[in-house]
Parts: C-alpha cells; sequence; structure tokens
C-alpha cells in the first residue's frame, strides 16, 4: 500500500500518513547522534562526532551551530537540508533583533524553524527538510531551554532529549538518569551529557564534541582535552562505584 | 504507455488487437542472437565454487567432500563480522572453498576481477574439528543464482545428520506489526526454524506476516524441503552498513548450541569488532 502513496509529499495514504514526512524521520536516524540536557543554570548540547577524513578540514564538520549569541542548535540527519535551515534561522535572529530589538527568545526561532519545516511537507514538488534540531538558550528571563523539531515541523520543549542513530537508547539512559541531583549543578549536567553519549559512541571520549551556554554568557565549545577530563572523572566514578558494588556484596 | 496522475508512465496492456499477427510472431520468435545473449548471460551470472589456493573448482558439492555435523552461514555484512570476531577469533579455521558469483549488484561489469567482497562467498571449516563449518557470505545472491548456489553447496542429496544455522540482518521498516514503529527497541532478533530443529531458539520467533527473503529463505526452504534441523536468527536493525550495536545484537546466539563449544574469548572479540568498524567506515558527507 505504501509504495501508492509515497511518491508525493501533498497525498495522504487511506491510513492517514504521509510516507515521505515519516520517511524523512528515517533520513534523520542516519545521523550521528546529538543530546541536549536543560539544566538548572545551563544548557549542554553533545554530539557524536563524525569521523572527518584525513584531508578534510575538520572545522567545516560541524554538528553544533550557534544561531545568535544566546541560542544554539544541534542537529541529526541531511548535512545540507542543516545548512539551509541554520542560514535561514540565523537570518531570521538578526532580522528580528534589527525589527523589534529585542533578542529572539528560544520558542520563537524554533517555532520559526518548526513552520519553515512544516511549509516543506505541504508544498508540491518539494520533499520534507530530514533533519531533525535541538535548539538550546536562555531567554531574557534567564530560564534554560530545551526544544526539538522533527521534519514534519512538530516542535516540544524537552527536559532532555536525544537524535540521531541509537537516540532511543540514548533517551532511555537519560529517563533512568536524569534527576534533580543529577543536573544539581552544572558540572553533573555536563557528566550526564557525556555519559548519555557514551552509552552509544563506537569508539570513546575522543568522536564526543560539547557545547554549553551559561546564564548571561556565549556559548562555548569544550576542547579535546576538557571531554577527556570530564570522562576521565566519569570512568573513575564508574570504577569507585563497582568497588563499592564489589564490596557491598563480599 | 499511459500516463498516471502523478506524471509517472506506465505499462498498460493495449486491448486492441494488432492487425498484423504474422509480423508479430516473426518479433516473437527468438533469434540466433538472443540464443547467444542468453547463453553469456547465464554464464556471467553463473555460481563458481572452487579453492582458492589451487584455483581448482569443486567437482563435487561442497557438503559432500566436506561433510559436517554444524553448518553456520553468516548473509550480510553485520552477520559477517559477528562470525569474524566472536567465533573466528579462537580456533584455528582454514579456508576450504568459495562460490564466487556475479550479479548486477555487483559494483563492476567486470565479471574476471572481482573484489572478495562484491562476489565471494567463503567456506571455512575449524582444523581442530573439521565437522564444523562456516560460511561468510557478504555479497549479494540473486533470486536465479539461489538455487545454483544451494546446489553447489549442499548438493542434490544432503546428509540429515547436520545442523544448519543461518545468520542475516534486515531493516527494521521491513518489520510488520501492530504495534507502532517507534515503540519497537531496534535492533532485535527474531528466529525461523525448520520443523527438525528440535532445540529451543535463543529469542522469539518471527511472527507472522513477516516473512524471510534471499538466500537466509533459500536455504530454509532448502532444508525443510530435505528435513534438516535449520533455523535462522534475523536481527532487524535500523543501521544496515557494519554498526557495533547491530553486530552485538546477535550476542544471544552465542549461548545455542552450535556456537557454544566454539567462542572462547568474549573481550577479545569486542576488540577485534572494534578494529573491523574502524577499517570499514566509510567517509560520506551526506549525513551528519
Amino acid at each position: 500500500m505504501a509504495s501508492r502513496y509515497d511518491r508525493a509529499i501533498t497525498v495522504f495514504s487511506p491510513d492517514g500518513h504521509l510516507f515521505q514526512v515519516e520517511y524523512a524521520q528515517e533520513a534523520v536516524k542516519k545521523g550521528s547522534t546529538a543530546v541536549g540536557i536543560r539544566g538548572t543554570d545551563i544548557v549542554v548540547l553533545g554530539v557524536e562526532k563524525k569521523s572527518v577524513a584525513k584531508l578534510q578540514d575538520e572545522r567545516t564538520v560541524r554538528k553544533i551551530c550557534a544561531l545568535d549569541d544566546h541560542v544554539c542548535m544541534a542537529f541529526a540527519g541531511l548535512t545540507a537540508d542543516a545548512r539551509v535551515v541554520i542560514n535561514r534561522a540565523r537570518v531570521e535572529c538578526q532580522s528580528h533583533k534589527l525589527t523589534v530589538e529585542d533578542p529572539v527568545t528560544v520558542e520563537y526561532i524554533t517555532r520559526f524553524i518548526a513552520t519553515l519545516k512544516q511549509k516543506y511537507t505541504q508544498s508540491n514538488g518539494r520533499r520534507p527538510f530530514g533533519i531533525s534540531a535541538l535548539i538550546v538558550g536562555f531567554d531574557d528571563d534567564g530560564i534554560p531551554r530545551l526544544y526539538q523539531t522533527d521534519p514534519s515541523g512538530t516542535y516540544h520543549a524537552w527536559k532532555a532529549n536525544a537524535i540521531g542513530r541509537s537516540a532511543k537508547t540514548v533517551r532511555e539512559f537519560l529517563e533512568k538518569n536524569y534527576t534533580e541531583d543529577a543536573i544539581a549543578n552544572d558540572n553533573e549536567a555536563i557528566k550526564l551529557a557525556i555519559r548519555a553519549l557514551l552509552e552509544v559512541v563506537q569508539s570513546g571520549g575522543k568522536n564526543v564534541e560539547l557545547a554549553i551556554i551559561r546564564r548571561n554568557q556565549p556559548l562555548k565549545m569544550f576542547s579535546a582535552k576538557e571531554i577527556e577530563l570530564q570522562v576521565a572523572e566519569i570512568e573513575k566514578e564508574k570504577e569507585e562505584a563497582e568497588k563499592k558494588k564489589s564490596k557491598k556484596t563480599t | 504507455m499511459a500516463a498516471t496522475f502523478f506524471g509517472e508512465v506506465v505499462k498498460a496492456p493495449c486491448r486492441a488487437g494488432t492487425e498484423d499477427q504474422e509480423e508479430e510472431e516473426d518479433e516473437r520468435r527468438e533469434t540466433a542472437e538472443d540464443r547467444e545473449v542468453r547463453r553469456q548471460l547465464a554464464r556471467k551470472r553463473e555460481v563458481r565454487l572452487f579453492r582458492r589456493q589451487t584455483k581448482t573448482s569443486l567437482e563435487v558439492s561442497l557438503l559432500e567432500k566436506y561433510p559436517c555435523s554444524k553448518f553456520i552461514i553468516a548473509i550480510g555484512n553485520n552477520a559477517v563480522a559477528f562470525l569474524s570476531s566472536f567465533v573466528m577469533n579462537s580456533g584455528v579455521w582454514e579456508e576450504v572453498g568459495c562460490a564466487k558469483l556475479w550479479n548486477e549488484w555487483c559494483r563492476t561489469t567486470d565479471t574476471v576481477h572481482l573484489s572478495p567482497t562484491d562476489a565471494f562467498c567463503v567456506f571455512y571449516h575449524l582444523k581442530s574439528n573439521p565437522s564444523v563449518l562456516l560460511c561468510q557470505c557478504s555479497c549479494y545472491v540473486a533470486e536465479d543464482q539461489q538455487y545454483q548456489w544451494l546446489d553447489k553447496v549442499f548438493g542434490s542429496c544432503p546428509r540429515r545428520n547436520m545442523q544448519v544455522t543461518v545468520l542475516t540482518c534486515r531493516h527494521v521498516t521491513d518489520y510488520k506489526t501492530a504495534e507502532s514503529t517507534s515503540s519497537l527497541h531496534s535492533p532485535f532478533l527474531k528466529a525461523l526454524k525448520t520443523e527438525n530443529f528440535k532445540e529451543p531458539p535463543c529469542c522469539s520467533l518471527l511472527e507472522q506476516p513477516n516473512i524471510v527473503h534471499d538466500l537466509p529463505a533459500a536455504v530454509l526452504s532448502y532444508c525443510q524441503v530435505w528435513k534438516i534441523p535449520a533455523i535462522l536468527y534475523l536481527c532487524y536493525t535500523d543501521v544496515m552498513k557494519l554498526d557495533l550495536i547491530t553486530v552485538g545484537a546477535f550476542k544471544p546466539v552465542l549461548s545455542s548450541r552450535s556456537l557454544k563449544g566454539l567462542v572462547k574469548n568474549i573481550p577479545q572479540s569486542t576488540e577485534i569488532l572494534k578494529k573491523l568498524m574502524t577499517t570499514n567506515e566509510i567517509q560520506s558527507n551526506i549525513y551528519t
């Protein structure tokens, strides 16, 4: 049945599916994992770094992009689609600032991106954007925000979420481990993001990229060394927890 | 020819009778050229079984030459990686033959110089216990070649006192279920066995209306007809290329009777698997 209704984006199947939109969700799963965590005073974005070819300039292969000084996003899916969406969002951020003399709220820019994506699910001759995005930032009121959009054009606020390959595994890890203690301070929130990624990243800490935004501070990208330090701390804590466990059983 | 609503052109049968029936019959008669083209195509698509070291082809079927009690077949790159890292790292495995075949799925039109991954199924047996036979098949065996493959490997009169285990992968979107696909925890394992396979499988059985396709289906059908105990472990995954988590999904099979005695060093296997991943990583910029 699917093959008769999946050729045109504007055609519903008899049971109410828009197959092209659903297939776009599959394209998102082909991108590497991205995780977003909303802490009390910090928002964290962690991504599985794509392996870069030897002769490729690493700086041009980025999954985390700033949309404005106080908002940034990570995406999973088709690289080219992401570039187009990010460019439009960046232009909108500046246009908003010049028109209304206020920076965008995280919700505003998320809604803009989601509306853009939805337009492409209802237009003949175009296909949906094959990306999901995690948008994080702080509003003027100082409250941290995390939103997720998907190819259908829906957006929701989350406390913590993951997109891309193995997103389900990471989300289940977050559901178990996202507690008030886990996000008690900034460092704990960062460690939670890294631990969530390490569940599915195939070659450990060196393939993880991390970015944080603290209240009233610009986006900070972690260097490889800083991530290594965090990973080392996490492994130490893991060892200590295992030692305690074995002591209890003996 | 007719155009549909979406602008695609489909071949529609013409109900109007043709006036010149004779001309048509002439066209339908096969010319010598047609026969030659068909012969060449058949030769191109032949499945050849031979020994790589000696470059001699096997005169009898593989199982006639190397009778076995356990036959483990891995079809697809994830299943092959699983056997390579978990089973073949312990013990010494000797190559006893390989099946070379070409079809449209091969990435080259040259039928002579084919790369091993494109067109080979390699067969090994355990040196310390030659009754254990293993097949690593990472190429695609087309429908018209499956019978030839079975004939050259199993032969026309196979023994019944062997157990066949097949491992393969399929994309999770092929899995039909009443549940929503977003609630499926892929990768997951399903089993399908022949009537004569009496052991309990290592995972739940494949439910209807799901079916098995390609070479694994051909092997299972063959075993069912010849009353050979056989089981297929099918991993439904959303990552068809070589992936650590998909390969890991086969781990429950290690506790099955066929594989139990063969697996010795699991931590080392994980290391070998990680190495396989990094060497086989294809660089692509389409998805980030």
